[in-house]
């Protein structure tokens, strides 16, 4: 769990990604450079026009004002941060359902997914009490019965996530056909707008072309070009072209390794999606991320838990005395991958426990011993089991708080960039000037707030700063 | 519960030094870092200059007041310091984004005051809202 020192450490790695940040604007600044961008053109309302001998008419529609270069990348600031904030919306979403798999429900009788950890913990302690007594029928049963509600908690969480990365496939599927349409219409209207006579005005189609862009944001990391004669070009953030002038490359799906991966062409562009942006971006982290890494915690644990407990029981005399029947408890893995869902109770016969040492009567109980003391043994990647699962849901919780940290601040970010875009729509300059006046203040004052806060926590948490701030 | 006591309220003369006395009243009264981290948030996503500036006085306010603390509150503070991380995280990133949000429009405006300046009419068969081109 993080530290008030680690939130601190993040904020001051915060404070140095300003330049990060400004590196970022400076792209957006030279965007801002090409004609496309710097071209003052008429603000007209939103009707749809009427093209007459390749002049656009529109009932209705009336001059507002002039829209400057400032609106445009505006928009473009707030798709890029749209972006974001979709993708992490839609990851944060499917952590969230993910993080409800591993946690106890308090008010369910049965045992769940969630209850792993003390499986875990009762499953060892059904050996400490076998210790005791090894020729007790009922704890031997109770040695069998907390393996199989153990096995059964794991094999089911291993089937709740692949059932939910296929859910998240299906999902991402669907976007691909969302944004051919919307690439389909842009390019579409890219042909109208630059094929709009010089003298006519194609206004209402570029707000239609904007808000096909602020819907394919959402959908994916995009960056857009404009040319010198209105038109534009729109590529995935790694590049590949999706939209160029009256044309658009399709996005297309095929199976790979049993899941969907996406297409331009024939490059396979699956990972620069995950990371690109977009509800699509967010849903293939999660798919292509979380879940396998949660998955692989599963196997790890079940992979280790089963062998090394078979192991032990292989290597004991069972109640008929010898070590004939003495073989495994869980059904044996051969291989990490997998382990988890594979994950069941073989041993159906309780005697067949072996909680005698090897050459040892029935009355002795030194191997269920040893298989009690698994439970303090790193037997888990360095780690005893429950230490090895509690931190993977630890782990597992810090994502969850790091991608909800990321949402809130991207999410803040687009209200922002929407509240400034409304506070300059249709104004004149002096009314631009206040509003970029409000947008300084608010950003001083904030810096302030921020400031004084961070040195009174650093003082009061005695991290070596003195308060008072003038 | 954070208790703070302004001791010096004379130092807040102006109508926003009285309402930001108000909000420190209210610190007093209230769980304070979280709520008011919380509250600036909110405040930098709507751009609330003015909300913003009143929660700034209170935090000066409170910094003041802090070398007059006993140990117990000290501890108090400390405790609701701890409980604040993660909303000072998220500030901190709200903070950045903000500060990347006012850059692009600083400079958007300055090449957009260039251009008016410096720019040929345009003939596009529309009129400028503004009287006039140069300087405004």
């Amino acid at each position: 769990m993080g530290t008030i020192s680690s939130a601190l450490s993040l904020i001051t790695q915060g404070l140095d990604a300003d330049q990060a940040a400004l590196n970022t604007v400076a792209n957006n600044v030279a965007n801002a450079n090409t004609t496309g961008y710097t071209e003052e053109t008429p603000n007209f309302q939103e009707n749809d026009p009427v093209n007459i001998g390749g002049v656009s008419y529109g009932a209705g529609v009336t001059e507002t004002g002039a829209t400057s270069a400032r609106d445009r990348v505006l928009t473009e600031r707030l798709d890029q941060q749209q972006q974001l904030a979709s993708a992490s919306t839609s990851r944060l979403a499917a952590l969230n359902t993910l993080q409800a798999l591993f946690t106890p429900d308090s008010g369910s009788s049965t045992s769940t997914s969630g209850d792993i950890g003390s499986d875990l913990t009762g499953f060892f302690d059904s050996f400490s009490s076998l210790e005791a007594n090894p020729s007790d029928n009922s704890l031997r049963q109770d040695v069998l019965s907390t393996a199989t509600t153990l096995a059964g908690d794991v094999s089911s969480a291993a089937s709740s996530l692949n059932a939910q990365r296929s859910a998240l496939d299906e999902e991402a599927s669907g976007v691909a056909s969302q944004v051919n349409a919307l690439t389909g219409a842009i390019a579409q209207l890219n042909t109208q707008i630059q094929s709009t006579d010089s003298s006519g005005d194609a206004g209402t189609l570029e707000d239609q072309r904007q808000q096909d862009i602020s819907q394919l944001s959402q959908l994916i990391g995009i960056n857009q070009v404009t040319t010198e004669d209105n038109g534009l070009s729109i590529t995935t953030t790694s590049g590949q072209l999706l939209v160029s002038s009256g044309s658009s490359n399709q996005l297309t799906t095929g199976t790979v390794g049993g899941v969907t991966h996406f297409f331009v062409g024939t490059t396979d562009v699956t990972s620069q999606l995950a990371g690109g942006g977009g509800t699509l971006g967010g849903y293939l982290t999660a798919r292509d991320q979380d879940i396998p890494s949660a998955l692989n915690s599963l196997d790890t644990l079940a992979y280790n838990v089963s062998t090394q407990v078979n192991k032990l029981n292989n290597a004991g005399t069972d109640m008929a005395g010898d070590n004939k029947d003495a073989g495994n408890i869980f059904s044996e893995p051969a291989q990490v991958a997998g382990s988890a869902a594979a994950m069941s109770v073989t041993m159906t016969d309780p005697n067949h426990i072996a909680a005698a040492g090897l050459g040892e009567g029935t009355g002795d109980s030194s191997n269920a011993a040893a298989m009690a003391n698994l439970a303090s043994q790193a037997i888990v990647d360095g780690q005893t089991p429950t230490d090895y699962y509690s931190n993977f849901v630890t782990t597992l919780g810090s994502t969850v708080s790091e991608v909800q940290t990321e949402n809130t601040a991207q999410t803040a970010s687009v209200t922002q960039l929407q509240t400034q875009s409304n506070a300059l729509s249709g104004v004149n300059l002096n009314d631009e000037a206040s509003a970029m006046t409000t947008f300084e203040r608010s950003y001083q004052a904030a810096s302030q707030v921020f400031t004084i806060l961070d040195t009174i926590m650093a003082s009061v948490l005695n991290l070596g700063s003195q308060a008072t701030v003038s | 519960m954070l208790i703070l006591e302004l001791s010096s309220p004379k130092c807040l003369g102006s109508v926003k030094g009285q309402r930001a006395m108000l909000e420190s009243d209210k610190l007093r009264l209230h769980p304070g870092l979280k709520q008011l981290l919380t509250e600036a948030i909110h405040a930098l996503a709507r751009l609330d200059a003015d909300r913003l500036e009143e929660l700034a006085l209170s935090c000066h306010a409170l910094n003041r007041e802090l070398t007059l603390f006993d140990p117990e509150r000290r501890a108090l503070l400390a405790q609701q310091a701890r409980e604040a991380a993660a909303e000072m995280v998220v500030f901190a990133r709200v903070l950045e984004a903000t500060h990347a949000n006012l850059s692009v429009m600083t400079k958007v405006r300055q090449l957009h005051n260039e251009r008016l300046e410096y720019a040929e009419p345009p003939g596009r068969g529309w009129t400028r809202t503004e009287s006039g081109y140069g300087h405004n």
